[in-house]
């Protein structure tokens, strides 16, 4: 089967005046359709500056990433706020909602910059919303929200465009282990039933334990890939 | 958009209300001011002289300044003791073409009593033939003096209104020192000053001597010839008083001089004001830029999320503008109202000045001009100043602007 995202030998170096940091040196990994991929190192080992890449956030110093089999220096600052918006959705470590749309106005956002119908995207974000257990909610600002209930409007703005990739940064990061687990639970139970890929980041080795497949980073280079065995 | 911190759009909007709001103000008092002189121009006669005994053009002109009567009165000058107008002076006026009607003044203050009440106003004796007409006055009530006319006097609007406890209609009388005056007329004017015939004028006003004036009014026969004329005048006044350029002990006074200088004045002030209203406007604009500049860095990071879940540059460009044009059309609105509601005001609060600056702000005009001046002005910054901060923010890499707090 074909890899929906592939790295080769991708390096990222970032210049802090004089010094010249490499964040990450020489990656290279495919990764599947389909796949739930944990990246897991040290703090510092580069692995947000890879998914910032796999995001299109940012770009790479050097090496060519590939997202569905397209090369992604190929394409516009355009073509590129397009693919994310369709085919990747984001869960950041610090939620990232606008703060003064409340979760509705969050999660139909990324529709209506696509200019979905409107009746059509406000359908899709009333179910998301409900599929995250905020049907009730959602007309909370963030800020009336918990630490988790926002988390969980993340969530429900990541699937709203139904994309193919989920990448998820320290997704429980901010929240207790209970509320984490609930987070975690959803994100593999939309990845079970909707057959997304998954890309989670993580330091905490329990919680990658819910990945297919483990890829340890350390000081900017892939140091261990390779599937989970004890996958819950 | 306009939503977020709702407190920061309404003092953005604030910000733009001030300055549109001053800009309009200031304007409309600077087209105030040019459309009362120059309504005020068009009433002063351009065919109209006034000679009056001494020398000093400059201390007559600040004498009467802006605040009396539209006529140029020659007024009572310290010197006119020694240096007068005479019958000789007269008859040599006469004799000149280029004149039309000659109207001989004297003018003292007197006494007056009306219903037991006293007061004291200006009494100008006319020579009745003539005064009616190179008077600049209009009757509001009543006639003007006629050729036959004796113990009769014409009166100002204010005399007649609110000098006394009770207003002085037509055929009342009033007594000036010590003589009975029947009121014929009054004028359709701010005075309160009392006109009658110059016979009447030399018995009540003691101090007057019988052939002596203190000025002349002259009206000349062609308007488009009034410097040849007052070169005339001059050089055959010159010869009968037997002075020289250098001596010359009268003065030629033309209203059309007065109207020069009056809109030199003007122009100057005008153009004060217009400084005045472009720094209003510079501060107004800069005001507008800062917050809207500062309002949309704050969302940088916002931008970030945007583009992370899909928004293409130009979305976020339309957003913002339509936001700063949104919010620029706000204040600018606002500001025109509040703009026209000080400049109705103005009026009242510069009333108590007098003189030149009394004219300043005694009558504002807001113009169409100086409210789409103002609009646009305020629509072209707040626009700009806010798309460009976000059309940085939106050439970030999306890390970047995500990492931004
Ligand atoms: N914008 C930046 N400018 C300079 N250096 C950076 C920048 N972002 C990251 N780095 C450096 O790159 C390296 C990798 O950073 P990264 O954020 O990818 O680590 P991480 O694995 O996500 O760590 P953590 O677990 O703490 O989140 C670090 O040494 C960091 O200091
Ligand atoms: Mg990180």
């Amino acid at each position: 089967m074909d890899s929906i995202i592939s790295f080769r030998d991708v390096w990222k170096i970032y210049q802090m005046g004089e010094v010249e940091v490499p964040a990450l040196r020489g990656i290279t990994v495919d990764i599947k359709k389909g796949d739930f991929v944990a990246i897991i190192g040290a703090s510092g080992s580069g692995k947000s500056t890879m998914m910032n890449l796999v995001g299109c956030l940012d770009t790479p110093s050097k090496g060519n990433i590939s997202l569905k089999s397209q090369d992604i220096a190929n394409l516009s600052e355009s073509d590129l706020s397009t693919l994310r918006g369709k085919t990747i959705g984001f869960i950041f470590q610090q939620y990232n909602l606008i703060p003064h749309m409340t979760a509705y106005e969050n999660v139909i956002l990324p529709l209506e910059l696509q200019e979905e119908d409107e009746t059509i995207a406000e359908k899709r974000a009333k179910n998301v919303l409900a599929l995250v257990g905020l049907k009730d909610k959602i007309h909370h600002l963030p800020s009336q929200l918990s630490g988790g209930q926002q988390q969980r409007v993340a969530i429900a703005r990541c699937l709203v465009a139904d994309p193919e990739i989920i990448l998820a940064d320290e997704p429980t990061g901010a929240l207790d282990s209970v509320t984490g687990k609930e987070v975690l639970d959803m994100l593999e139970k939309i990845w079970k039933e909707e057959g997304k890929t998954v890309i989670m980041v993580t330091h905490d080795l329990h919680l990658a334990e819910y990945a297919h497949d483990i890829i340890e980073l350390k000081d900017g280079k892939v140091v261990r890939m390779e599937k989970n065995n004890k996958q819950k | 958009m306009v939503r977020h911190s709702k407190l920061r759009s309404w003092l953005t909007i604030l910000g733009i209300v001030i300055g549109v709001a001053s800009v309009i103000a200031i304007l409309s008092m600077g087209e105030g001011m040019q459309q009362s002189v120059s309504s005020q121009l068009g009433d002063l006669g351009g065919d109209i002289l006034t000679i009056s005994p001494g020398v000093s053009k400059a201390a007559r002109f600040s004498g009467h300044g802006m605040g009396g009567g539209k006529l140029p009165s020659s007024g009572t000058i310290a010197t006119a003791e020694e240096i007068v107008l005479d019958r000789i002076d007269l008859q040599a006026l006469k004799g000149i073409p280029d004149i039309k009607l000659i109207n001989p003044i004297i003018r003292a203050n007197a006494d007056v009593y009306f219903l037991a009440k006293k007061g004291s106003v200006s009494v100008t004796g006319v020579d009745p033939k003539v005064w009616s007409q190179i008077t600049l006055n209009k009757i509001e009530d009543g006639r003007m003096l006629g050729p036959s006319d004796a113990n009769v006097v014409v009166i100002g609007g204010r005399l007649s209104r609110d000098y006394f406890d009770k207003p002085i209609g037509i055929n009342q009388m009033i007594t000036i020192n010590n003589m009975a005056f029947r009121v014929v007329g009054i004028l359709d004017n701010e005075g309160s000053d009392v006109f009658m015939p110059l016979q009447s004028a030399y018995h009540v006003l003691d101090d007057k001597e019988i052939g002596i004036y203190d000025s002349f009014e002259i009206k000349i026969k062609n308007e488009e010839e009034l410097d040849l004329a007052i070169e005339n005048i001059e050089r055959k006044l010159m010869n009968v008083r037997h002075v020289t350029e250098k001596n010359k002990d009268f003065s030629i006074y033309s209203s059309k001089e007065t109207a020069e200088r009056v809109a030199e004045m003007m122009g100057s002030m005008t153009m004060f004001l217009a400084a005045i209203a472009a720094v209003a406007l510079l501060v107004g604009a800069v005001g507008i830029a800062n917050t809207m500049f500062t309002s949309v860095l704050e969302k940088t990071k916002e931008i970030g999320i945007m583009k992370a879940v899909g928004a293409r540059n130009k979305d976020i460009m339309m957003i913002f503008l339509l936001n700063s044009v949104l919010i620029a059309l706000i204040g600018g609105a606002i500001g025109v109202i509040f703009g026209y509601l000080l400049s109705g005001l103005l009026p009242m609060l510069m009333g108590g000045a007098s003189g030149v600056t009394g004219k300043l702000g005694s009558s504002t005009i807001v113009t169409m001009n100086s409210v789409v001046l103002s609009l646009s002005i305020s629509v072209i910054i707040g626009t700009l100043s806010g798309v460009i901060p976000a059309y940085q923010a939106s050439k970030l890499k999306p890390v970047d602007a995500l990492r931004h707090e």
